[in-house]
């Protein structure tokens, strides 16, 4: 589920940089009609700690946790590791971009991706002499 | 790319399913195959000075459907999550997220306060403390000397 590495392209912090654990949460994706939604296992996430990136035509989400618990405790039992999360997914052409809205509910994160309408297909008229 | 498109814009659309993280994804698949059977949903417990602290990862859990009860020594754990809007399936490109109701039952160890349980459940994640109970004095039991 986790894997311990540097996070490619995360804006290094200035503090010593220490190793964190990267996860890659569970998602669904579906079909609401007017386009796709995106659904993302986020615990720990708030809105301030996530960030969503669309450049070009990839979708980065990027969610930075804190330590569930204070600093000074002792794990003494563990089925379960704490990381931030990272997934990309390619958005395909027919996404409009400009209309991409998100929220973020009880560590769950929705993407609304709508379609951008198609404009219909124009028959060009043929002249002859 | 088509300059005409003629076909449905559906199929276009379809491609999004093409991911950055594809091979990140097939790990966690391999893993899933473990994870079957585990219990749900996983806890973590921290020892701190004054108290246990126990955590669980429950996103999309509302506090409402979440229910929390010692009895006996063991502390219970219910709940449900709910699919906000149930779709049938070949809506869905994929899908990871279980959803249905679950419980748990952790035993609790001797030294907790039961009487004096707190939990917080904040952004998807619930942490119950467990304050301990004061250490016992050690007792010294006496052993009388016997006459063979």
């Amino acid at each position: 589920m986790s894997r311990e590495h540097e996070l490619p392209g995360a804006p290094q912090p200035p503090a010593p940089p220490t190793q964190r654990w990267v996860c890659t949460p569970p998602i669904d994706i579906f079909d609401n009609g007017e386009g796709l939604v995106l659904r993302a296992d986020l615990p720990g996430v708030s809105g301030d700690s996530l960030e969503l990136q669309v450049q070009d035509n990839k979708l980065t989400l990027f969610g930075r946790v804190v330590p569930q618990a204070p600093e000074g405790a002792r794990l003494i039992h563990q089925e379960y590791r704490v990381g931030d999360y990272l997934r990309s997914f390619i958005l395909s052409e027919d996404v409009d971009h400009e209309r991409i809205s998100a929220k973020l509910t009880n560590g769950v994160l929705e993407v609304v991706l709508p379609r951008a309408p198609q404009p219909e297909p124009r028959r060009i008229q043929v002249k002859t002499d | 790319m088509a300059v005409f498109r003629w076909g449905s814009a559906l199929d276009a659309f379809r491609d999004m399913e093409r991911e950055m993280d594809r091979v990140l994804r097939n790990m966690d698949l391999a893993f899933e195959g473990l994870r079957i059977g585990r219990p749900h949903p996983p806890v973590n417990v921290y020892e701190l000075e004054d108290e246990f602290l126990l955590t669980a990862e429950l996103p999309g859990v509302r506090t409402e459907d979440l229910e929390l009860s010692v009895s006996n020594g063991h502390l219970v754990l219910r709940g449900e999550r709910s699919d906000p809007q149930p779709l049938p399936e070949e809506r869905y490109r994929r899908s990871e997220r279980r959803h249905g109701r679950w419980e748990r039952v952790i035993p609790l160890p001797d030294r907790i306060r039961d009487d004096q349980l707190g939990a917080e459940f904040v952004n998807g994640v619930l942490k119950v403390h467990l304050p301990k109970a004061p250490s016992t004095q050690p007792r010294q039991i006496p052993i009388s000397e016997g006459t063979s």
